[in-house]
């Protein structure tokens, strides 16, 4: 006690001069936005830089359980892969459809047949009428095949008809374009009793041999009832916006041929 | 004493309204800013413990910082500059030189000695606050400049005043 006495004593300027410092610092960065700016993201960088150190050393110190977690996960999936034949769980492995990566080096959407043609062909496993979808929704039907090129028949396109289903009531429909707008088109067939909404979505219903069930195709934009016919229908915004489309895939299904010969033979 | 004591708030109050009314008003260019308030704090008597200087240093440097509205800042200088005060005398005189002199005025010491007082501490105190006031390491360079050319003028301004207040101190 008696030695910080003195030693308070001996620096008294130096301790009076830091306290003075100290206090004009908390005085500018509290009045000056700029000054307050900055010290809260200096103050930040050293904070996030030292979260970032801890955080790698406690994974270090996790790596134990965090393998002993991997190693369980790899048994299982191995597992899965079919190592143990008689587990045949097809909720965990679909094995109909396949997806082929592609891009579109070249695209239409503002005439009234339009088509996309993407670089992967023949030898990429592409045939004709398979589907094509994107991220955000179906694309078209692969019309035309060289060896290594394909062209699509775009949703923008009149002869252009697909099998939907509506996502809350099951009901299917045929959508089509309205030969207009590329962000919009025609849900037909309808059945008239059915009410629909604004927003209500239509998916792929999975009938067509091309589409996988469930590829989202758009939502009901405008509806008017008709009360004179059997079949009413509506106006639908396509989910995929053609104009900005990049990456694209072919879906190939792999029993497509065995599904055709029993439809034939029906 | 009492003497004294006035003639230093009178000294503190005058160099507080020419800084805030005049000197923060002059536009001498984008770097030129003369500050010749801490004329107070150079002028303060040899023997005055480095802790007064300091308090002295902090409440005129907030003086003029509520006016100008940048609280802290001129502060935060001024008491560095009186932080480092007593070293500036202890390098540029002779211990036996500042025995029988009351204060480091240029009609006790002389003009020369002054000069090369005034403008190390106008130096010190120019570049914490032009630095607190860009508060970034990029604009060191903006910051020596402002202070290599507001320095001289600001050592000439307090020189003139110390001219002009000559007799009455003597």
């Amino acid at each position: 006690m008696y030695n910080l006495f003195i030693f308070i004593r001996k620096y008294n300027a130096v301790i009076l001069f830091i306290l003075l410092e100290a206090v004009c610092g908390v005085l500018i960065v509290q009045s000056l936005p700029f000054q307050n700016r900055k010290m809260v993201n200096v103050s930040n960088q050293i904070s996030g830089g030292f979260h970032k150190t801890t955080a790698n050393w406690m994974d270090y110190l996790n790596l134990k359980s965090e393998n002993e977690a991997l190693v369980e996960h790899n048994a299982l999936l191995l597992k899965r892969l079919g190592c143990d034949e008689n587990e045949n769980d097809t909720a965990w492995y679909d094995d109909t459809f396949t997806y082929i990566p592609a891009h579109v080096v070249n695209n239409s959407f503002n005439r009234t047949t339009n088509y996309i043609v993407i670089d992967k062909g023949r030898e990429d496993g592409i045939t004709i009428d398979m589907g094509v979808i994107c991220n955000e929704g179906v694309v078209g039907k692969v019309l035309n095949v060289s060896e290594h090129y394909a062209s699509i028949m775009s949703m923008l396109n009149s002869s252009m008809v697909i099998s939907c289903r509506f996502l809350d009531n099951q009901y299917v429909a045929n959508v089509t374009w309205d030969n207009l707008n590329y962000r919009y088109g025609v849900v037909k067939d309808i059945p008239s009793h059915l009410v629909i909404s604004m927003g209500d979505t239509l998916v792929t219903s999975g009938f067509s041999n091309a589409f996988p069930p469930n590829v989202m195709v758009g939502t009901v934009e405008d509806y008017e009832d008709d009360d004179n016919s059997m079949f009413s229908s509506a106006k639908l915004r396509f989910s995929t916006n053609f104009n900005t489309l990049r990456h694209v895939y072919v879906v190939k299904n792999n029993y497509r041929t065995e599904i055709d010969s029993l439809c034939i033979t029906n | 004493m009492y003497n004294k004591l006035i003639r230093n708030i009178i000294r503190f109050i005058l160099l507080c309204v020419v800084q805030v009314f005049v000197f923060d008003n002059i536009q001498f260019g984008n770097y030129i800013h003369p500050y010749v308030y801490v004329l107070f704090v150079m002028l303060l008597p040899f023997e005055t413990p480095t802790w007064r200087l300091m308090l002295n240093g902090f409440l005129i440097g907030f003086v003029v910082d509520i006016f100008n509205g940048t609280p802290g800042l001129n502060a935060a200088a001024t008491v560095f500059m009186a932080f480092v005060r007593p070293f500036v005398i202890k390098i540029t005189t002779r211990q036996s030189d500042i025995e029988d002199k009351y204060a480091p005025t240029i009609s006790e010491m002389s003009l020369q000695w002054f000069v090369l007082y005034g403008l190390l501490l106008l130096l010190l105190h120019n570049f914490v606050l032009f630095w607190l006031e860009a508060f970034s390491i990029k604009l060191l360079g903006i910051v020596v400049l402002e202070t290599l050319l507001s320095v001289p003028i600001s050592l000439v301004v307090i020189v003139l005043i110390m001219y002009m207040f000559k007799p009455v101190k003597k």
